[in-house]
């Protein structure tokens, strides 16, 4: 009873909330003669904390034109920008800003609809060996994580050095499709010095423990034990697929708007998806050194403390998760 | 040893020796009778006289019908128990200096009663008396005279010239005596008839086999069928004689073996050669001290159990009962502050304006307080249901577990890509998704009936499979996954498997196998698998089961489930719930 009391409550201020909301838009209106959108434009600099705003206007908007203007089509956006001028009754002699600052917003809002339907799609599509594309792909990211050694049959345990689980990599695309081999391949190619970096670093034993002191006093059978023990790094390429996933559940939650939406001057594309992958990885293997983990274990409560920490840093909506590394700086210069 | 048997066989001889005089002379053999039921104690049979350990002697058929105490029998006379063996009534020692008297007595008194008797009777056939002088024992035998004579008899007789050309001969080798005809009085039987309708009466003399009721029957001499005949009683005799040796030999292992289970005293020479008497146990005492070995080990490790499941109960029992304590002084606390503030405001409530207006603010203060309290009062009471019952279920372990879920801690392992994680998925929300490889671990709890698995699923690449020990302690069941539909990798998924049952802390986990992926056309059938990971073999002495599982469709996944749930919960607790 005391529940359904007070979802009654809720479920009421919230009617009312938008009324009000409505009411006080209507009185914003009269008094400055502007509409929302312009008072938005006017407002705030370009950036996510625009954008994310036009978007939850749009969404809240009675009109059935402002409701539907995300789902637009890319080409379709300028006439969609005149028929909100004119539905709205603005001049756009008086106001040559807005325009521009609307289609800009609304070029990145259409931008990530399809950049998810996208990614989504190549994260469906599965590896198929048969695919001489695919196994194309498969082979440079070899040549690209291993350029001095080559790789002596398809099905090898070789493999395994770059950190995938068994002799067939092919197995553990199965969760992240296409969507984990292009990751991966774009990380070792645009980046190579930081990629090698970490491959380097996950197949390091940690030296945490490696000073001579403990050496002497440990006996030889127990040093093997440790060393066994810490040799189990995180291993690069399962990695990359976990933060893949990361990756994509960010974008799917909407999270990464904020990063997008500020890096992306218009539509966000897959590049910039995977730049932020890059990103994502270069940052988790900082996260992971400093957390200092006992052992591959912990990895699953890293990787959740990591996804909170970009969470976090992501509600902020000047943020952007701004890579200081090669693969970014073309970000940086925009 | 006879004056000590006599001695402690005081009371039932002597009884025995008072009727004797009662019964006089004339039932002289009737000398010795069983104290209880007064019949005459006798060298075999139900009457043999028995030593008891207090020294008593009854006969057998009594001690039979005397009531057992336990495993002893009590004295009829002085109440005194004496232990039985295995063989009863039956392994009383005989009391053999009494059954040597009545031996002796029977013989004193037939000699005194029927010696002619005897001399005619019974031992007539093997001693022939002289026919010169009763007397004289004969020796040979004169076939002409057709007399027995002795040594002396023979000379004295026998002096004169004619007489002393008589042949005699020992008495072993006297002639047999020829049989007359019964028909034809002076013709001795010389023949035998051979035809089959004369069986009854096949002996005939020359007249009864010329002309008599035997003409022109087929016949054949006496003699020579006789010592036929004894021939064959002799080769009967001595197959007879093997035979007695056999049964002999038989009942001789008999009574071996059945000392070999009594068991008993027996001479054994030590290193030194030097003989003494040592008690060899015998195979029912082994078997009897084999089952009470067992029985006393189930019976502390069950004591250990209720101890543990007992102090487990108490521990919850003291930490509910704490806890509840804690709750009725809190109680006690908020109650007491309560009507200070109800005390406080009924004053306030009696003084006059100014004051009242003065206490306003402490009034407010403690207003305040109390509808705090009064929130957290609520909030507590939503939180916990106040409930006096102690659900207990047990485990086939016979470990108490209390609460209305059982809590078991199962691991699932496997090669990487085998679906370790999409199944620990599909348990928990029912939904399919193609997982990324797992990193380190996942680990969730599913509920299903009254049980809650806690399910760790543990990566299977080949890095982290060291690693997978870490998981082992405490864990009441192993789920090991298979993809069904890789045949090259079952050879490692074999020799993964084989290393995990190695593993001492796992000796006492339940193992399920799921043979995932059977929905893959050209998968590897349950039967298959059984047979390609020698399953039967590998897990010999170990609860073990395989299902054929669909983590796609989810078929499978709760058949195993219901498996391990029926292998760790006490027959009967799952309908409890």
């Amino acid at each position: 009873m005391k529940h359904f009391m007070r979802m009654v409550v809720k479920v009421w201020i919230y009617f009312y909330c938008i009324c009000l909301w409505r009411f006080l838009k209507f009185i914003l209106r009269k008094l400055t003669g502007r509409c929302e959108l312009q008072r938005i434009c006017y407002k705030n600099k370009p950036g996510a904390g625009r954008t994310l705003k036009i978007e939850s206007s749009l969404k809240s908007s009675k009109s059935k034109l402002l409701q539907n203007a995300p789902a637009a089509h890319p080409d379709a956006i300028e006439k969609t920008i005149e028929d909100i001028l004119t539905l709205k009754k603005v001049n756009l002699d008086t106001n040559p800003q807005l325009a521009v600052s609307l289609q800009a917003c609304l070029l990145q809002i259409v931008g990530y609809r399809n950049l998810t339907v996208e990614i989504e799609k190549l994260r469906r599509e599965a590896f198929d060996s048969e695919d001489p594309q695919h196994e194309e792909m498969l082979l440079k990211l070899w040549k690209a994580l291993k350029p001095n050694v080559p790789l002596e049959a398809r099905i090898s345990k070789q493999w395994c050095e770059i950190g995938f689980q068994g002799d067939d990599p092919k197995t553990d695309f199965r969760g992240m499709g296409l969507l984990g081999l292009y990751n991966l391949v774009y990380f070792a190619e645009k980046d190579p010095t930081s990629a090698l970096q970490i491959l380097s670093d996950s197949l390091q034993p940690k030296s945490r423990d490696a000073n001579k002191e403990e050496f002497s006093k440990m006996s030889k059978t127990e040093w093997e034990m440790k060393k066994f023990d810490k040799a189990i790094g995180y291993s690069f390429a399962i990695v990359g697929i976990n933060i893949t996933d990361l990756a994509y559940n960010l974008l799917i939650s909407g999270a990464l708007k904020t990063h997008l939406y500020n890096v992306a001057p218009e539509a966000p594309t897959l590049h910039h998806f995977q730049q932020t992958f890059c990103f994502l990885m270069h940052e988790f293997h900082k996260f992971w050194i400093e957390e200092d983990p006992l052992d591959i274990m912990e990895f699953n409560r890293v990787r959740n403390k990591f996804h909170k920490h970009i969470l976090k840093q992501l509600q902020n909506t000047d943020m952007a998760l701004c890579p200081h590394f090669a693969a970014s700086e073309s970000l940086i210069n925009l | 040893m006879a004056v000590a048997v006599n001695r402690h066989g005081g009371p039932g001889r002597m009884e025995g020796s008072g009727r004797q005089s009662r019964t006089g002379p004339g039932g002289a053999v009737k000398v010795l009778e069983c104290g209880v039921c007064e019949d005459v104690f006798s060298l075999q049979g139900d009457k043999v006289p028995r030593l008891l350990l207090c020294g008593h002697t009854v006969c057998h058929d009594c001690l039979t019908r005397l009531p057992l105490h336990g495993r002893a029998i009590r004295c009829p006379f002085d109440r005194q128990a004496t232990e039985l063996g295995d063989s009863g009534v039956w392994g009383l020692k005989k009391n053999f200096a009494l059954l040597e008297l009545l031996e002796r007595l029977q013989n004193g008194a037939s000699s005194q009663c029927s010696t002619v008797e005897e001399a005619m009777g019974g031992s007539g056939e093997s001693i022939v008396r002289c026919d010169e002088d009763e007397a004289h024992v004969a020796s040979v035998y004169c076939t002409v005279c057709a007399t027995h004579l002795c040594a002396d008899c023979s000379l004295n007789t026998h002096s004169t010239k004619t007489l002393a050309k008589h042949r005699r001969v020992p008495l072993a080798d006297k002639p047999y005596e020829k049989t007359l005809c019964s028909q034809h009085q002076v013709h001795a039987i010389e023949f035998v008839c051979l035809e089959d309708g004369c069986q009854p009466s096949p002996l005939m003399c020359c007249v009864c086999k010329e002309y008599g009721k035997h003409q022109g029957h087929k016949h054949a001499v006496l003699e020579s069928e006789a010592s036929q005949i004894r021939a064959s009683i002799l080769d009967m005799a001595h197959c007879i004689r093997t035979f007695t040796e056999e049964i002999s030999e038989y009942s001789r292992k008999l009574t071996g073996i059945v000392q070999q289970i009594e068991g008993g005293e027996q001479i054994v020479e030590d290193g030194i050669g030097m003989a003494h008497t040592e008690h060899v146990p015998g195979t029912a005492e082994n078997a009897r001290s084999c089952v009470r070995a067992y029985f006393s080990d189930l019976h502390e490790t069950l004591c250990r159990q209720e101890e543990m499941a007992l102090s487990v109960v108490d521990a919850h029992v003291r930490e509910q009962l704490m806890w509840l304590r804690q709750q009725q002084e809190n109680m006690t606390i908020l109650l007491s502050e309560v009507s200070t503030a109800c005390l406080h405001c009924e004053k306030a409530l009696q003084q006059d304006d100014c004051r009242v207006v003065l206490a306003k603010q402490e009034i407010t203060r403690l207003l305040e307080t109390l509808q705090k309290q009064q929130q957290q009062f609520t909030d507590l009471a939503d939180h916990i249901q106040l409930d006096s019952s102690i659900p207990v279920t047990f485990t086939k372990d016979n470990r108490v577990h209390i609460g209305p879920k059982m809590e078991i801690r199962v691991v699932t392992l496997g090669l990487d890509g085998a679906g370790k994680t999409t199944i620990l998925f599909k348990l928990k929300q029912d939904e399919f998704m193609q997982p990324i490889p797992t990193i380190g671990f996942n680990v969730e709890t599913v509920e299903y009936k009254n049980l809650k698995f806690t399910i760790w699923d543990v990566g299977g690449k080949h890095k982290l499979r060291p690693l997978w020990k870490h998981y082992y302690l405490n864990t009441q069941a192993v789920v090991f996954v298979i993809d069904s539909s890789h045949r090259e990798r079952v050879t490692e998924a074999h020799s993964e498997l084989s290393k995990l049952l190695t593993e001492k802390e796992l000796r006492d986990a339940l193992l399920l196998i799921f043979a995932n992926k059977q929905d893959v056309t050209g998968a590897l059938s349950v039967e298959e698998m059984t047979e390609l990971l020698s399953l039967h073999k590998l897990c010999c002495g170990r609860s073990w089961y395989i299902q054929g599982c669909d983590a796609r469709s989810g078929m499978g996944l709760y058949d195993g489930l219901d498996w391990l749930s029926r292998q760790l919960v006490a027959a009967g607790v799952l309908d409890v719930a």
